[in-house]
């Protein structure tokens, strides 16, 4: 799917941290629309992509670029959720609250702020549970709503680091269809980090995966399954199957 | 039956200092039994007097407080945030702290004579210490990545401040309350009993010199229940205010 | 700004402690404040050396620290005893805790009047008062950290056929001793106040009473040498007091 404006790349990305090299040329572009994974073992360095992408990080050499411009500072283009929902989440504003604090961040005004809280707590399913605070809600609910503030700063690329991973089965499995049917809607780019490769698969329209010590690219893989993805289906597609047989060998080369 | 266990002992000692006292002394200058303190308790508060002196009290014992507590928050979160004040202030701090309060009574009355003034500067300086301490652990101990979330989305300093930093340290600034609250009040009826002759530690040392030892006694139980209920109060408020958090600090001050 | 991080941490200290004095010398030098209510850092530094030479502060120092030291050991041994005997039994704990718990909140310096009312104003109404007020600190820690005993540990005693002050001693004590220390500590800071307080009032040799004369005859350099000299009490007693605490628990 390439673009003429990629909605985010890479360009020649070396990190280091501390005297340690923890990225070593990063070089790809995602384009717009685009559904790219990442997968690695822990600690390979697949979330310091993801926050160099966010702009908490800058690379030692080479350029991050989202929208053409390269990444200085944090933006509300971008949008992230992470994985430990119940720290990034404020315990004590409900869930209304929570989503409020990003349009707040926007400077929206507080007779506005309703109407556009709705639709998003609705789009992720917690219409009913508006009022509840954070503790008051499971783990896939509070997860939820992290995706719902981070869909209220409108961003154009949306940064997903293990964002189930806390998660049991099944929540993983109706969360990881959310997530495509609002991407899909909204025609986000997203970059999706995990270690679990045929979430990876499931999810992707690309798949990256990356060696460790220090972070370099091992394999870049096009998922040409077909959409909309369905649990049972395309799991059982030859094509996910040839794909998961085949980057089963890199990623027991990646973990060796 | 076994949540009675706990009155039994205050109850027994009261019994026995009673008929201890009747029976073998009698008549005192310098003690009386429970059933004379408590007479000279309702007294006491009947006539307005005790009740003027803990107003007296509490009055020395919050404006002390408020200046002092107010003052070690903002220190605590400045110094919370800037590795380079923290580093600055740190040996300051270390010296000026272990400073006991009383030590400052007659530096107080000095520059204050008797009254509020005197008693509301010694409280100031001994809540300083707790407040700023207990704050500056406060800020560190906030998340981490509540931080982040705030710099991801955008928001001001100031913003940051307001509607992150504050709210999520405040079950932590309430403990700190809580705490120094207690030592206010410790604070302000000591400054009484040494120098200040006003609320009820100057009330105790009168009883005493009046060789009223029913009053005194009076006035002790008064002090006991009111440092008491203002702890039991507060934690109440904590518990109110921050369980649906789930972050609820019951450490009692010693 | 980064060149400030890199200097090291004790430096910057002393170079905050230098920019408060430099104030304080400022302050005084400019008249803002009477010189009355605020000596300036020589004349203290003066006065302090006075005294100490003199031995006259030393002196007062001494007694003080004794007053405060002997009645926070006698307290702390009356408070582990009485305290291990509370703590490792539940029985004694539901019985005392809400009695315990009223007497925590009240001032130590309350019972000052009472003591005066039956002992007078005398040296041993001051060791009285230090050594009933240190012990509650102690008493409370020790309670709190012998009723912390891991369960498991008495089933092991009771099949191993302990007794009851074998128990305390081999595995109560060990158990409790952070806690223990951590009491002592505020003791030790209670010991102190009220130290400073009874010769106050009884005009007993000592720094509480050395300060109070001199704010009374407006010698504000002898106020604050005194002053100082106290503050160098709670400081070294706290420290030493880590450092022990370090020894004790680097055995464990």
């Amino acid at each position: 799917m390439a673009n003429s404006k990629a909605a985010f790349a890479f360009e020649g990305v070396n990190l280091e941290l501390g005297g340690r090299p923890i990225l070593e040329d990063i070089s790809f572009s995602v384009g717009r629309g685009e559904f790219a994974c990442v997968i690695g073992a822990s600690g390979c360095g697949k979330t310091t992509l993801l926050r160099l992408l966010a702009g908490l990080l800058t690379p030692t050499s080479g350029t991050v670029r989202v929208g053409g411009e390269p990444v200085t500072t944090p933006s509300r283009e971008v949008a992230v959720v992470f994985q430990d929902y119940s720290r990034a989440l404020l315990p004590w504003r409900t869930a209304t609250g929570n989503v409020s604090l990003a349009l707040e961040a926007m400077d929206v005004p507080a007779a506005e702020r309703p109407q556009r809280i709705a639709p998003l707590l609705a789009k992720v399913g917690l219409t009913d549970h508006a009022e509840k605070y954070p503790t008051q809600l499971s783990g896939g609910m509070q997860q939820r709503l992290q995706i719902a503030r981070s869909l209220a700063q409108d961003p154009s690329v949306l940064l997903m680091d293990e964002p189930f991973g806390a998660l049991d089965a099944m929540t993983r499995q109706s969360l990881q269809d959310e997530v495509l049917r609002i991407a899909s809607e909204r025609q986000a780019t997203v970059l999706f980090v995990t270690h679990d490769l045929e979430e990876a698969l499931y999810l992707g329209d690309r798949v990256i995966a990356l060696y460790s010590n220090p972070g370099r690219i091992a394999r870049m893989v096009e998922i040409p399954l077909p959409r909309p993805r369905s649990q049972l289906a395309t799991r059982e597609h030859p094509e996910f199957l040839r794909l998961r047989r085949e980057l089963f060998t890199v990623m027991e080369e990646i973990h060796a | 039956m076994r949540r009675w266990r706990g009155i039994i002992v205050p109850l027994a000692i009261l019994v026995v200092a009673e008929i201890g006292f009747r029976v073998s002394i009698g008549a005192s200058d310098s003690l009386a039994p429970p059933s004379r303190a408590m007479v000279a308790l309702m007294s006491a508060l009947g006539d307005g007097t005790l009740l003027a002196n803990t107003a007296r009290t509490l009055a020395g014992m919050l404006g002390g407080l408020a200046i002092g507590g107010a003052a070690g928050l903002a220190a605590g979160i400045a110094i919370g945030f800037s590795e380079t004040l923290r580093r600055a202030s740190f040996l300051t701090i270390e010296l000026l702290r272990p400073i006991p309060s009383v030590a400052l009574l007659p530096l107080s009355l000095l520059i204050f004579g008797f009254g509020y003034g005197m008693e509301i500067a010694v409280v100031a300086f001994a809540t300083f210490w707790p407040a700023l301490i207990l704050t500056q652990n406060a800020v560190a101990q906030i998340e981490p990545r509540l931080i982040e979330v705030a710099r991801l989305m955008g928001l001001s300093r100031l913003e940051t401040a307001w509607k992150i930093v504050l709210p999520a340290a405040a079950p932590r600034l309430m403990t700190a309350l809580r705490l120094s609250a207690g030592l206010a009040l410790v604070v302000a009826v000591t400054a009484e009993i040494v120098s200040n002759p006003q609320g009820l530690g100057h009330d105790l040392m009168i009883a005493q010199e009046t060789l009223r030892p029913e009053r005194m006694f009076g006035v002790l139980f008064w002090v006991g229940l009111i440092g008491w209920g203002k702890n039991a109060a507060l934690l109440r408020l904590e518990r109110w205010l921050f369980s649906h958090r789930g972050e609820v600090d019951t450490s009692v001050a010693a | 700004m980064s060149t400030i991080n890199r200097i090291p941490g004790p430096v910057m200290g002393v170079a905050g402690l230098a920019l408060v004095i430099l104030v304080w010398h400022l302050v005084t030098a400019g008249g803002f404040v009477s010189k009355a209510f605020l000596s300036s850092p020589a004349a203290t530094w003066d006065a302090l050396q006075r005294g100490l030479v003199s031995g006259e502060l030393t002196g007062q120092l001494r007694a003080t620290m004794l007053r405060m030291i002997n009645g926070w050991l006698l307290a702390s041994v009356v408070a582990i005893a009485l305290g291990s005997v509370i703590g490792i039994s539940q029985t004694a704990r539901d019985f005392l805790r809400p009695t315990l718990a009223f007497l925590r909140s009240l001032p130590a310096s309350a019972i000052i009047p009472i003591a005066i009312s039956l002992v007078g104003l005398g040296p041993s109404m001051v060791l009285g008062v230090v050594v009933f007020g240190s012990v509650w600190p102690t008493l409370l820690a020790t309670v709190q950290g012998f009723a912390t005993i891991e369960p498991r540990l008495r089933d092991v005693a009771q099949v191993v056929h302990l007794s009851r002050a074998a128990f305390i001693w081999k595995i109560g004590l060990p158990n409790a001793v952070p806690d223990i220390i951590a009491g002592m500590r505020l003791s030790l800071t209670v010991a102190l106040i009220l130290s400073v307080i009874g010769e106050m009032l009884s005009g007993q040799e000592g720094l509480g009473t050395a300060i109070l004369l001199a704010a009374r005859a407006f010698r504000a350099p002898e106020l604050y040498a005194g002053i100082a000299m106290l503050g160098l009490i709670g400081l070294v007693s706290s420290y030493g007091l880590l450092i022990a605490e370090r020894r004790i628990v680097r055995w464990r």
